[in-house]
């Protein structure tokens, strides 16, 4: 217990100095998955807008796959890419493994499904009077879909801040696809799990401690947000 | 003329829910569009607001047949707006609302500021320019959804149920509203309601929807009957307990159904309280409201049933009977027909 207690004490101590190595692994972390995050809702976002909307052959069996889709395993992800990415792949000549852009292609095929499912369900949520007021005045169906993604800003955008917290907490694809080098690909959690394995645990909670502590920041200010543009 | 349907049909599964023959809308004109709930009321105002596509048929806007794909569409709903039962708001300020439509008209900055201001005066909600929309009650989110309708200056405004769920002080501001939008700006408008002073009190024309068809009746005097036996040769139908109704035994063809029964309010008279005379059936009622419409006179006489007559206004004078005054209202079997 003892020896848990100090790994913790120490950690917190690590945690709030100014160590070289962690701020790396911290910002490789944060760069990586807001990459990846931002690419998913460049693709997820419009993706779920044209699903919550259009009628079309096939629209449950998309949304099935989509849902699906959540629950694909970071390791099968990265076996795929891998398969797309190393030398004798498709697009070996990229030259993609084992650099931080190959866990954000990894990271986006992860979270493509969050974010388009939840955007669904948050479109799906809001008054089809909200659609129907904006086509009567005579907006466009681009701009009838446009007030209804503001009405649906807020679920959409935890939808975003869901999908940014699987990727930051998750290792198989950054283990897989980045290679855990340090001070180029080392994340947060793939150098917890060297840690570990090192039976250093000091740093490993240190960073666990970043970890959490990054999750609640972004729900606080997810919240703060909220709260402002609904008084 | 502003709208003219032809053959119009709109059908969900198996279920044909509008079935117009022929409709014809005039410009500058104010319809009521009166019917019982489920007669397709909100499916026609939807329809000739171009929000709903019809199954078959074809409708025609000021002369041109409305090709329903969304670039002609949106083209002529620049010039038709509706303003639904339950109007929703989007959630920003009273005064970005009314600037949605007015902003995709590409209007300018200035006279977008002076055009939300008349329309927010015109509802007597000036002062709620800032407040947020989400916030209004009831009555105040109507107002400013005709505010933000009239702010667009349509040719056509429909109406669903414009006063259904607000407050009396409400009603009569809209009402208002309307009158006026209709005397200064010629804007037609086609409006659904179950009030039928209110109906008559603002429309010009009354259109009448029975199970998604055009009756050309007006709703009143419609009930919902059952044949329950032979008298002479008079089928005899049952209203309500105790309450029956007779007309020429040939008319009613399906005896085991409920079906729909009309009682033309022109034909009825009062009566010297005979229970039965040549000319029809005699029923005690009380006088429960009368007013004057377009120079007849609408008499509406609780008989167990709220029973509407109307008369011309010379011949209510010979003998004017008053609200509270015990009646006797004649039916004779000519006046009575199955819809």
């Amino acid at each position: 217990m003892d020896y848990l207690l100090d790994s913790l004490y120490s950690a917190i101590l690590l945690a709030v100095s100014i160590d070289a190595e962690l701020l790396t692994v911290v910002s490789v972390s944060l760069k990586v998955s807001s990459s990846s995050t931002i690419l998913a809702s460049v693709i997820g976002v419009p993706l779920g807008v044209f699903i919550a909307f259009k009628t079309f052959r096939g629209k449950r069996l998309v949304i099935t796959v989509l849902n699906t889709l959540l629950a694909l395993p970071t390791v099968v992800i990265g076996l795929l890419v891998y398969s797309f990415i190393s030398r004798r792949g498709l697009l070996g000549a990229f030259d993609l493994l084992y650099t931080q852009k190959a866990i954000i292609i990894g990271q986006t095929i992860l979270i493509v499904p969050v974010v388009a499912t939840f955007t669904i369900a948050a479109i799906s949520r809001i008054d089809i009077r909200y659609r129907k007021t904006a086509l009567t005045l005579g907006a466009s169906w681009f701009q009838a879909a446009c007030v209804v993604i503001r009405e649906a800003r807020f679920g959409i955008f935890a939808a975003i801040i869901a999908a940014f917290g699987r990727v930051i907490s998750e290792v198989g694809i950054s283990m897989m696809l980045g290679g855990n080098a340090k001070g180029f690909t080392r994340t947060i959690t793939t150098a917890m799990a060297l840690e570990y394995d090192k039976g250093e645990f000091t740093l490993a909670i240190a960073l666990g401690i970043i970890l959490l502590s990054l999750s609640f920041g972004i729900n606080l200010l997810f919240h703060f947000f909220q709260g402002r543009t609904e008084a | 003329m502003a709208f003219s349907l032809s053959d119009l049909k709109k059908v969900y599964g198996s279920r044909t829910v509008l079935d117009i023959p022929s409709l014809e809308i005039e410009s500058g004109k104010i319809y009521t569009l009166t019917g019982p709930n489920g007669s397709g009321k909100t499916t026609l105002l939807n329809i000739l607001a171009l929000l709903e596509k019809p199954s078959s048929g074809r409708m025609f806007y000021k002369g041109r047949q409305i090709q329903f794909s969304e670039s002609v569409l949106q083209d002529l709903r620049r010039s038709i707006v509706m303003v639904a039962q339950h109007p929703i708001l989007f959630t920003t300020t009273v005064y970005k609302n009314i600037e949605f439509g007015l902003k995709i008209r590409k209007i300018s900055r200035l006279k977008r500021k002076y055009t939300i201001e008349k329309a927010l005066d015109l509802v007597g909600m000036r002062d709620f320019e800032n407040a947020q929309a989400h916030r209004l009650s009831g009555g105040e989110t109507q107002r400013v959804a005709f505010a933000q309708a009239l702010a667009v200056a349509p040719d056509v405004l429909f109406c669903d149920e414009p006063t259904a769920s607000i407050d009396v002080e409400n009603q009569a501001a809209i009402i208002n509203i309307l009158r006026q939008a209709n005397e200064s700006e010629k804007t037609t408008i086609i409006f659904t309601t179950h009030d039928r002073a209110q109906a008559g009190a603002l429309a010009h024309e009354t259109l009448s929807l029975e199970n998604g068809r055009l009756t050309g009746q007006s709703r009143e005097n419609i009930f919902n009957a059952s044949f329950s036996g032979i008298e002479g040769n008079m089928a005899k139908c049952t209203i309500r307990s105790g309450l029956d109704i007779m007309l020429p035994e040939e008319l009613v063809v399906n005896r085991e159904k409920v079906f729909r029964l009309l009682i033309n309010p022109e034909e009825m008279d009062f009566g010297d309280g005979k229970s039965d005379t040549a000319s029809g059936r005699s029923y005690k009622g009380t006088v429960k409201q009368i007013s004057e419409e377009n120079s007849s006179i609408y008499i509406n006489v609780d008989i167990g049933i709220p029973l509407s007559l109307i008369m011309k206004r010379e011949k209510y004078l010979q003998n004017p009977p008053f609200v509270g005054l015990s009646v006797n209202v004649v039916i004779p079997p000519e006046a009575v027909s199955i819809i």
